[in-house]
């Protein structure tokens, strides 16, 4: 055993500097193969009983809401049995897993409930101290943990830190800025949109829509003015006033929602058609199809589309004219709203259905 | 030749392997770290992310799921019932059937309560006429469906299909028997969405072996890992693509391919571009670099997306033969697609397309294995010729070995990191020795695949796809 470590030692001494370079090469590699695995056990480990401890306390923090809910009385703002859950939750709380069961635990609960269960929900929150935690995250130099932070005050509707959380406002991270925008439209709805009076940065589709989805969750709201979004010089502030136009029925910024039909942006040219479909505007589809051919192929679908829903016997010589179009969408929207037309009212359009490709259409819009 | 210049060329052939294995392991290196500190920043910025409002919202966008099936009797019914199942709101599902011999049709039709309808389809991109036509279901729970029935053309005309049949911006090109998690469609839609200062043409997310792992109803419920030794490797082999690869890809913006799997796209730039190609093999691939191709000629600042998030499982050869066979065709469907692409190659005009995902491509990926096959050929003869310097011969072997573990290692750490799905006591080790054995026992086999691909794609142009003989996700692994 000692002959064979002599002649290694040897042969590394004596062998060519690529040699020894590649062997000690080969042990750091080891090393780090041996030191991986070891901690890749220890990790797997590690992750099985956070999950088990995770179960486990999810279940206890869940039956322990449901107690703290029920256990009220009207004598006391908070009854003996509640202070012992409050407590107890509290110091739980100074466990960061603890803490996040915590919280994921509250959410869900508050998720599925609503009304006065829901308020006890966040005043418990606020009770067992978590609001500070979250809080505290606003004052973190990393970004992550104070769009986490603000994230978590916005679920919980904690209007006290608005303060603390707007001194964001102007954060490098655009993801801070986006918790920010949901954290003010989840606690002031409406009001809460008055950052896009400001905005200069592009508001994605994503973060429209989860905008939108916040506030259809309010009832009886009082919508404020969009007409100035409608005039921004942020497009995607436009195209989200439109958004806003279009689920609101905002009938009365009709004026401003016709002057974007010769925006800059075709998509938001086509968005306005759009809404002024949905309000019904039938000036406005004269207009549009008064300069038709002076608009692109995709603003030329959407007026179809336009006057699919709202059409009559007069849109007839305009709708023959573009059963030949050459873009197949306007060519098939065109026979369609003839053969609906012709369905609803018996008149001279059968003039057509002596074309036998014309027949062949309709014959298979028919069943589309 | 004498001596002095046998030497000379025998050096220069030693300098040229060491000079390719050095950079080859540099750039996997490079390539790693990029990727586990993109898949540490995708973490952050998705740890508070609320997908439950997006997906239940009827304002987001809609997108059709285009499935090509070619007699998939078997489990037809069940994959398309877990395609129906997805969690998203606005969505329809296409089932295109590419000419299939057996029975598929009439069990859609038995199962999903499906009437032939009149559809008029905007015939943008060439392909087979339809056969018995188009089908929708009569009962509202299945409104979603639309069946295709067509003649058989291969996948990517069944595809294109489904491209022109889409009403919808946005298209998932999947595998029928592809196994969707419930999030998917939304964490694919997320980067066309997000992105404000850049078109994104296509997304793509990590694909995960579904072999060994109970599926129920069309829902993964346990994840194991299979005992089959080629199967693990494969595992292994997957992670490393698309956890320490496809990542870093993403971030150069010089992602080459999207598993054809899964992938998302904007319907309107694929039909631009002519849709998927119906001559090649590896139609995945030269999709995404026909697309990046013509945005770059467009001067349209764009993107490929990639999700780092576990999606999507599919099952993988169990076999030899199968396996050889489905290696051999990605290695002529990259061949097909870099050779019809020469003009990106090296092309500064064509940013980081040209100057670095394609010779990338060409180099570490398309000769490769020729330049492998070579070093072996190099070897042998120095053994005939008694020239083999033993003790580099081994040390360098040795190193070349233990990176391969390591790098299987750090993967594996990667994904314990992040998605953690082989949760179970003892999954750990066994991956681990499956790090040590999978370069002698896989990588052997996958080499002489792509040498044979390289053969059939001079040699043998009848061959085409090649059969994937599939047990069925629902029936076989439980």
């Amino acid at each position: 055993m000692v002959n064979i470590y002599f002649y290694i030692v040897e042969y590394f001494k004596y062998s060519p500097k690529i040699i020894q370079f590649l062997w000690a090469l080969s042990a750091v590699f080891v090393l780090i193969i041996i030191s991986l695995s070891i901690y890749l056990n220890h990790l797997r480990v590690r992750l099985r009983a956070k999950e088990r401890i995770k179960a486990v306390y999810q279940k206890k923090y869940e039956s322990d809401l449901i107690e703290y809910l029920y256990s009220g009385n009207e004598v006391d703002e908070i009854s003996y049995e509640q202070q012992i859950i409050i407590d107890y939750l509290n110091k739980c709380a100074k466990s960061s897993l603890k803490r996040k069961i915590i919280i994921s635990t509250l959410l869900k609960l508050k998720d599925e409930i609503s009304g006065e269960t829901s308020d006890a929900i966040q005043r418990l929150y606020c009770q067992t101290g978590l609001v500070h935690y979250a809080s505290s995250k606003l004052k973190s130099k990393k970004w992550d943990v104070i769009a986490k932070g603000i994230n978590e005050l916005a679920q919980f509707e904690i209007k006290e830190a608005h303060n603390d959380v707007i001194e964001h406002i102007d954060h490098p991270k655009r993801e801070v800025r986006k918790e920010i925008q949901m954290y003010s439209v989840k606690l002031f709805r409406f009001d809460g949109l008055e950052f896009l009076n400001i905005l200069t940065t592009q508001l994605s589709e994503w973060d429209q829509i989860q905008l939108l989805e916040i506030l259809q969750k309010f009832e009886s709201q009082n919508m404020p003015d969009i007409t100035k979004w409608l005039q921004s010089s942020n497009d995607s502030v436009v195209s989200f006033a439109l958004k806003l136009a279009k689920i609101y029925n905002q009938y009365e910024a009709k004026e401003h929602i016709v002057a974007l039909l010769n925006h800059s942006s075709q998509e938001i040219r086509i968005e306005s058609i759009t809404v002024l479909s949905n309000f019904g505007d039938i000036d406005t589809s004269v207009v549009l199809k008064n300069d038709f051919n002076q608009r692109s192929i995709e603003e030329q679908v959407a007026i179809f589309k336009m006057i699919e829903d709202l059409n009559d016997t007069s849109d007839i010589p305009f709708l023959l004219e573009h059963v030949n179009n050459s873009n197949f969408e306007i060519k098939v929207l065109a026979t369609k709203i003839l053969k609906e037309l012709n369905n609803r009212e018996d008149n001279n359009i059968r003039l057509i259905t002596t074309d036998i490709e014309y027949s062949e259409k309709t014959g298979l819009i028919k069943a589309s | 030749m004498d001596l002095n210049t046998s030497k000379l060329i025998i050096d220069l052939i030693q300098y040229f392997f060491i000079f390719f294995t050095v950079t080859a392991i540099l750039s996997y290196l490079i390539l790693a770290i990029i990727s586990v500190f993109e898949n540490g920043n995708y973490m952050k910025k998705n740890s508070f992310v609320n997908y439950k409002d997006i997906l239940s919202s009827s304002i987001s966008p809609s997108i059709s799921i285009i499935a090509p099936a070619y007699n998939e009797t078997l489990n037809i019914v069940e994959n398309v019932r877990s395609l129906l199942s997805n969690h998203y709101v606005n969505y329809d599902v296409i089932i295109v059937n590419d000419g299939s011999k057996d029975d598929s049709l009439e069990k859609l039709i038995k199962a999903y309560d499906l009437v032939k309808v009149d559809y008029i389809i905007n015939n943008q991109i060439p392909t087979k006429p339809l056969r018995e036509g188009v089908f929708k279901s009569t009962n509202p729970a299945f409104e979603k469906l639309i069946v295709v029935d067509k003649q058989n053309g291969g996948k990517a005309d069944a595809l294109n299909t489904g491209l022109n049949i889409s009403p919808n911006k946005y298209v998932a090109c999947i595998d029928v028997d592809c196994l969707l998690l419930e999030d998917s469609l939304l964490k694919m839609i997320k980067p066309f969405l997000e992105a404000t200062d850049s078109k994104v043409i296509a997304s793509g997310g990590v694909i995960r072996i579904a072999n060994s792992c109970t599926i129920r109803d069309g829902k993964l419920i346990d994840v194991n890992l299979p005992g089959n030794l080629l199967v693990r490797g494969q595992i292994l082999e997957y992670l490393r693509a698309f956890l320490l690869g496809r990542m870093a890809w993403s971030r150069l913006n010089g992602l080459l391919v999207i598993s054809g799997a899964f992938g998302m796209f904007d319907k309107k730039i694929a039909i631009e571009v002519g849709g998927y190609d119906t001559k090649t093999v590896g139609e995945d691939m030269e999709i995404i670099v026909r697309m990046r191709r013509h945005m770059e000629e467009q001067k349209i600042k764009y993107k490929v997306a990639y999700i780092p998030d576990p999606l999507c499982w599919t099952e993988a050869p169990d076999n030899y033969k199968t396996f050889i066979s489905q290696r051999n065709r990605w290695t002529r469907g990259t061949i097909e697609t870099l050779r019809k692409h020469k003009k990106i190659g090296f092309n500064p005009k064509y940013k980081s397309l040209g100057v670095i995902s394609y010779p990338y491509w060409m180099i570490y990926e398309r000769l490769a294995p020729i330049i492998e096959v070579a070093g072996i050929i190099y070897f042998i003869f120095l053994f005939v010729n008694k020239a083999i310097k033993w003790d580099y011969a081994l040390a360098f072997l040795f190193v070349a070995y233990l990176f391969t573990i390591l790098f299987s290692i750090i993967t594996i750490l990667t994904e314990e990191l992040t998605s953690h799905q082989y949760k179970k006591k003892g999954v750990g080790f066994h991956l681990i020795t499956t790090a040590f054995l999978e370069p002698i026992i896989n990588h052997p086999v996958i080499l002489y695949a792509a040498v044979k691909g390289n053969f059939d794609y001079y040699f043998n142009k009848e061959k085409k796809w090649g059969e994937m003989v599939r047990k069925g996700m629902n029936k076989a692994q439980k």
